[in-house]
């Protein structure tokens, strides 16, 4: 089958979102069809949301190819007769997070009038397609809540997790993600004032907010964590990733309501190590089972402390969370088999 | 820098436009201070009143924390952005001199003069507010003039992998690599190989444009008894086995029949240090190869052709001297990917 994979992406950044558009283009090809892929610019400003909204809506693969499958917004406006969504976030600022500091205009008529047309707008072209996946539940309530669109969850897996592999359980929680405020790194460090056992912290990862990250390496100092935490303030590859996680003690993941798991949850469950997260974490949640396959907390450096602590100290239960982490991937059907077979089918 | 390439994009088709901009992209990415990446747009012109709306959705895309576009090709380089170069592979020419020669999808719709025209205008819009404009050969840059008013400069593409092609020793055969077919006229060079007098072989190596001009060389070579004297190698060849074979001969043969441009064939020549022969009809090829200096022109007849290959095989020194030489004036053209990208970031 020809397929055309759309998406949005914003030039030089990478992340996330890029990963679900190129791993899925890989597993495509490998399972025999023919994939075209495309990144659209797209940048939600208020000033000319719209327009560029419009612009893709303008773009016509109907011809070209047997079935178009759109990832990130706006591509699910392309039209297509053969249209699947793998849908992995609304304008946010528009939809959950209105009433937040993230709302994207202000909360006055034209405000709304642009918030409703942006909702009337995405409901009548995510109708449009044959079928519609999200890359989580959270997201997929989202869809109902506001657009009343049903979807299906379909979670996405990582490129080549046979790699990931465990040496047994050492002293170090390992978070490699973006370094940003709403990741969440410096609970962590100020967690590590209050640890009672010689549990250590490696942070791997970078972030846009040179402001934030040295912020992070300023407080490691101030408060002479650096025998405790390690920072290694870059982008580490994929056989260093390996390295860090075989002999971690456990994973942490604490995002801000994030949409999804996160690919570092799904990255410690092949290497079965559990994941503490908080319990504001939101998609982290689906994935995460508080004792069973990790630890959630109320967050703050207290409990997170209490909990590293806890992961320190009884390390037969860490074992046994880890392995049940690598479970919960076949319990939630996290397989590339499942991904292909439902977005082409 | 952050460096985004533009290139417009028809879904499942790759050919010469899309290897220059992934090498461009490549490239850059390699240059001290540069990111790069590679932004394609689809683009669809079929059926003709959907150009209106490929021009109207470019200009509707927004780029922010970029520093720097190259535009390439028609409507992509349509993007807005304050500080935008071109390299123009070549215009729409369906509105442009294909429309004015009746050879355009646009002649024969009923406002195709108008969609025409407002290519020309959105063309002319883009070209005011591009920092520089280059294009790749004089023929697209004779046009933009001719039909937009715009002067640029011309910034031949570079070889996409000039690395492998650094030469060695000179051995006893001539080589002519590149496509096959009568208008490149490798017959001529098998039937100058009667004539030859010295021991120097030929070996003709590329893809076929047609079979039946392969069937007319084998039948030459076996009607002249030429077997071990010429060798043909028709069909694919990687890069790499290319690059061996030019960088073992004595000298290239290239005798295309009038080309637009210089030809890869003698670029890649040129950069292993070999001297090429080529014939007084060969257009483009003439830009670089100077009768006696760089190479040899001949006319293009077996004779005259014999004559000049036997030159070069009985008197090595002078082949290895104009092989030099040859290299030397490639650099001068500064045809290098490094010379390439300083132009086309110095804004």
């Amino acid at each position: 089958m020809k397929v055309v994979i759309a998406s949005s992406f914003v030039p030089f950044v990478k992340g996330g979102s890029r990963f679900i558009v190129e791993w899925l283009e890989q597993k495509l090809v490998e399972y025999g069809h023919q994939v075209e892929r495309f990144y659209l610019p797209f940048v939600d400003r208020p000033d000319d949301l719209f327009d560029q909204i419009l612009a893709f809506r303008l773009i016509d693969l109907s011809s070209s190819c047997d079935r178009l499958i759109a990832i990130r917004p706006p591509a699910h406006v392309l039209p297509h007769p053969n249209k699947i969504l793998w849908f992995i976030h609304h304008i946010r600022g528009l939809y959950d997070l209105w009433d937040s500091p993230h709302r994207l205009v202000p909360d006055s008529p034209s405000g709304r009038a642009v918030r409703r047309a942006m909702m009337e707008l995405d409901t009548r072209t995510i109708r449009e397609a044959r079928q519609v996946f999200t890359n989580s539940q959270v997201v997929a309530t989202r869809l109902e809540h506001f657009n009343g669109i049903v979807a299906k969850p379909l979670y996405p897996p990582i490129l080549a997790p046979q790699r990931l592999r465990n040496d047994g359980y050492g002293d170090e929680i390992v978070v490699i993600c973006r370094v940003e405020l709403h990741k969440r790194q410096w609970l962590l460090v100020e967690a590590m004032r209050h640890v009672k056992t010689p549990v250590r912290l490696r942070l791997c990862g970078t972030g846009m907010n040179s402001a934030h990250l040295d912020a992070i390496r300023a407080a490691i100092m101030n408060q002479r964590l650096e025998s405790k935490i390690i920072y290694e303030d870059r982008w580490i590859s994929e056989e260093e990733k390996i390295e860090r996680l075989a002999p971690a003690l456990a994973v942490a993941y604490l995002p801000e309501d994030e949409d999804s798991y996160g690919y570092c949850s799904l990255e410690a469950a092949h290497a079965r190590k559990p994941i503490l997260t908080t319990e504001d974490s939101g998609g982290v949640l689906e994935f995460v089972k508080d004792r069973v396959n990790g630890l959630i907390v109320p967050p703050n450096p207290i409990a997170l402390a209490e909990a590293m602590d806890r992961l320190f100290v009884d390390r037969a239960n860490t074992a046994r969370m880890g392995e049940a982490n690598n479970r919960r991937l076949s319990e939630l059907c996290i397989n590339w088999d499942t991904v292909v077979e439902s977005l082409t089918s | 820098m952050r460096v985004l390439v533009v290139n417009n994009a028809a879904p499942f088709i790759r050919g010469g436009a899309e290897e220059l901009a992934d090498q461009l992209v490549r490239r850059l990415n390699a240059t001290r201070g540069v990111e790069a990446e590679l932004l394609r747009i689809p683009f669809r012109w079929e059926p003709a009143d959907c150009i209106v709306e490929q021009i109207l959705l470019n200009r509707n895309l927004r780029l922010y924390q970029v520093d720097r576009v190259i535009g390439l090709k028609f409507p992509a380089y349509l993007i807005p952005h304050p500080c935008k170069t071109l390299w123009l592979l070549h215009q729409f020419r369906q509105a442009y001199d294909l429309f004015v020669s009746g050879m355009s999808h646009l002649c024969d719709h009923e406002s195709g003069e108008r969609i025409a025209q407002l290519v020309c205008n959105a063309d002319a819009q883009c070209f005011g507010e591009c920092r520089a404009i280059y294009t790749i050969s004089p023929i697209t840059q004779a046009r933009l003039r001719k039909f937009n008013g715009f002067d640029a400069t011309v910034l031949h593409q570079p070889l996409l992998d000039g690395e492998r092609f650094i030469g060695g020793e000179y051995g006893n055969y001539f080589f002519a690599g590149g496509r096959v077919g009568p208008g490149k006229r490798q017959h001529l060079l098998v039937e100058a190989m009667r004539h030859v007098k010295s021991t120097a072989k030929l070996v003709v190596a590329g893809p076929l444009d047609d079979e039946d001009y392969g069937f007319r060389l084998q039948g030459l070579v076996a009607q002249h008894d030429l077997g071990d004297r010429v060798e043909l190698r028709f069909g694919f060849h990687s890069r790499n086995e290319i690059a061996i074979m030019v960088n073992a001969a004595l000298a290239c043969v290239y005798l295309p029949i009038d080309e637009d441009s210089m030809g890869y064939v003698t670029m890649e020549a040129f950069s292993a240090g070999k001297s090429v022969i080529t014939a007084y009809d060969s257009g483009g090829v003439l830009e670089l190869v100077r009768h006696g200096e760089t190479g040899l022109v001949t006319g293009a007849d077996p004779r005259s052709l014999a004559e000049q290959l036997d030159r070069l095989a009985g008197d090595r020194t002078t082949a290895i001297e104009m092989g030099r030489a040859a290299k030397l004036l490639l650099d001068s053209k500064a045809l290098s990917w490094e010379h390439t990208i300083a132009r086309l970031l110095n804004v």
